[in-house]
């Protein structure tokens, strides 16, 4: 009696919970699962071969190529400026870090576009460095360099954005001691700070790599959209989009679907083994 | 290695920590800096281990000035409060962490270093626990753990921050008395920061006493209990009643009490210090120095029976304490009229005290 009562004090009525629940479930379907969904259903409308067709064509290869160029650049560019970054900011006081914090959410703040106008603005022929760049013959703008200038400048604050809070809240008294113990500031950095804040770093990596690759408007407005040279996945679907070809569209946009899908599970995978590892080793 | 502190002086931004510190470790001793939260003893500390550099003054390990000289060129052990343990290293590893950031020249052999790791296992008793990882442990494990990877580079200096401050009351008991023998094994010159008064005076060969920023008093536990410099000290050291009076030929005035105090000065507004436990309860006025009160209340912690009285002429609350034995001979109850006796007067506008008649 006395039990029942508890709950009933505790919880809400089963129906609240019941309406909480369907509205949470009817929510993920609409708006996760039946795009996810409607992508592969839509790229698989004609058939396999035209599935293949559409991803082995020269364009649709040049644009995954060119993606994975633009991310195997800009996701290690960032995790090192991530790093180094959260590192001053979480471990040293000094003039001017909260301006820093404000400069390194900046790409979050400004819309994609904008983002990737500057880039054109700064490098473009008619922009401030444009008649320097064209004298030494080094094309920025409307070439491979722009996009992944534009893809570092987007992703930029991933990494250090997902490190800074983690390494603040640990604060700095397991790096003290290893530097008590006689350790370098090299040593302390690879042997007790990088160790503490892997599973930060995992998840800011994993984030800022879906962007680089998704990512539209910058690299958009940078790009040119010229066909097997400068077009990435995400601008290749548009294309194919805007032509009808629906099918291809949608079999193109199945790939970064299934990248997002991926890497969801690379990141769950890889958080349980090693969760499972430091548990055998603890058993021991 | 003796410590010498000298003039030591540090402010964070407009709020002085520190003034003017100077004090001196001997060799192999074992020092408390002792004081409430916000006296500065942990800077102080910081500051001998190269954590926090002062804004004056210098510090010289071994008659050498090594203010300048880098934390890792120090050869401290150091100890936090909330232990710093490494999180993602076994016990064994954290301990073997400052054998492995040696040069290579200087660095053991794998053999010599897994021997050392566990000497120094056994000696914090822990041997068992060498594979656990820290979140596995309970806090005075991690306590000794933390000790012994200090230990491990076998540091001149141990400075250790609060040790127990994060422990409950039967661990810390158990702790503080090992940590004590330890050091009667090991005799490295240490230096440790407590706000427990109980601690310090029962681990430390020598308390220093700091409050706001300056050192009260530099003592043994038994003198600077016995012979505390100055009320702070008196009051941070124990409970303590304060009766204000006079002294007046050759006797200490309280009310309407009179205690023979002959070596004394006149002085027209004293405050004497006495502590619960120095006061004796009788059911008659015995003689002059007797105080009326009437009990207020009792409570019983233990082996101590603790009464609280009202004094009758109006001058406030007194705090008594009885052993519990004692008290069960006076057989005293709430609402009684009792006379007080302070076996112990201190004053300290000047230097005196005597033994109440």
């Amino acid at each position: 009696m006395s039990s029942t009562l508890t709950s009933h004090i505790r919880t809400e009525p089963t129906w609240i919970r019941i309406i909480l629940t369907m509205l949470a479930l009817l929510f993920l379907i609409g708006f996760l699962f039946m795009p996810l969904l409607l992508v592969f259903s839509q790229a698989l409308d004609k058939g396999l071969a035209a599935y293949f067709k559409a991803l082995l064509e020269p364009n649709a290869l040049a644009a995954i190529r060119l993606t994975l160029l633009t991310a195997a650049i800009a996701v290690p560019a960032n995790l090192l400026f991530g790093i180094s970054a959260a590192w001053c900011i979480a471990k040293f006081e000094f003039p001017g870090k909260s301006l820093l914090l404000t400069l390194i959410d900046l790409p979050f703040s400004v819309s994609p576009v904008v983002s990737g106008l500057i880039y054109v603005l700064l490098f473009g022929a008619q922009g401030w460095f444009g008649p320097w760049l064209q004298e030494h013959d080094i094309k920025l703008i409307f070439a491979v360099p722009g996009i992944v200038l534009a893809t570092v400048f987007i992703t930029f604050p991933f990494v250090a954005r997902e490190l800074i809070p983690l390494m603040q809240a640990q604060g700095s008294e397991e790096e003290e001691a290893a530097i008590m113990l006689g350790a370098s500031g090299w040593q302390t950095f690879w042997r007790v700070t990088l160790p503490n804040v892997r599973w930060g770093l995992l998840y800011g990596v994993v984030l800022c790599n879906a962007r680089a690759m998704g990512e539209f408007g910058a690299v958009s407005v940078v790009s040119g959209h010229i066909r097997g040279l400068t077009n990435t996945i995400p601008l290749h679907v548009e294309i194919l989009y805007n032509e009808y070809n629906s099918t291809a569209a949608f079999a193109v946009a199945s790939l970064l679907a299934l990248l997002a899908l991926i890497t969801l599970a690379a990141k769950s995978l890889l958080e349980w083994q090693l969760h499972r590892q430091a548990q055998s080793r603890a058993n021991d | 290695m003796s410590i010498e502190i000298k003039q030591i002086e540090k402010s964070f931004g407009r709020f002085k920590a520190l003034k003017s510190i100077d004090f001196a470790v001997e060799s192999g001793e074992l020092i408390a800096l002792l004081g409430p939260s916000g006296c500065g003893k942990t800077t102080l500390l910081r500051i001998i281990a190269g954590l926090e550099t002062p804004d004056k003054g210098c510090i010289l390990f071994h008659g050498e000035d090594a203010t300048d000289r880098h934390v890792r060129d120090r050869n401290v052990g150091f100890v936090f409060q909330h232990y710093a343990l490494f999180r993602h290293m076994t016990v064994f590893e954290n301990i073997a962490f400052g054998l492995r950031v040696r040069p290579r020249s200087q660095r053991p052999p794998e053999a010599a270093l897994r021997r050392k790791v566990h000497d120094l296992l056994n000696l914090v008793q822990l041997d068992w626990l060498a594979d656990r990882y820290p979140p596995q442990l309970s806090g005075g494990q991690r306590q000794r753990i933390a000790l012994a990877r200090a230990l491990a580079i076998e540091p001149k200096v141990l400075l250790l921050d609060e040790p127990f401050g994060a422990l409950d009351a039967r661990v810390r008991k158990d702790l503080r008395r090992w940590l004590r023998r330890l050091h009667d094994e090991l005799h490295v010159t240490s230096v440790f920061v407590t706000h427990d008064q109980e601690e310090a005076l029962e681990v430390a060969d020598r308390v220093v006493v700091l409050n706001e920023g300056r050192i009260e008093q530099i003592g043994t536990p038994e003198s600077v209990y016995d012979h505390p410099a100055s009320p702070f000290v008196y009051q941070f050291l124990g409970d303590v009643n304060l009766f204000h009076g006079r002294v007046h030929e050759g006797e200490a005035q309280i009310g309407d009490a009179r205690i023979i105090w002959p070596e004394q000065s006149p002085q027209d507004s004293a405050v004497f210090y006495v502590r619960p436990h120095e006061i004796d309860i009788t059911r008659t006025a015995e003689s002059t120095a007797a105080i009326a009160a009437c009990i207020s209340d009792i409570r019983t912690l233990g082996a101590t029976v603790r009464i609280e009285l009202e004094r009758s002429d109006g001058q406030g609350l007194v705090e008594a304490e009885l052993a519990r034995d004692q008290f069960s001979t006076l057989a005293l109850t709430k609402g009684e009229v009792v006379y007080l006796q302070p076996r112990r007067l201190k004053l300290f506008s000047t230097v005196a005290e005597t033994t109440g008649q």
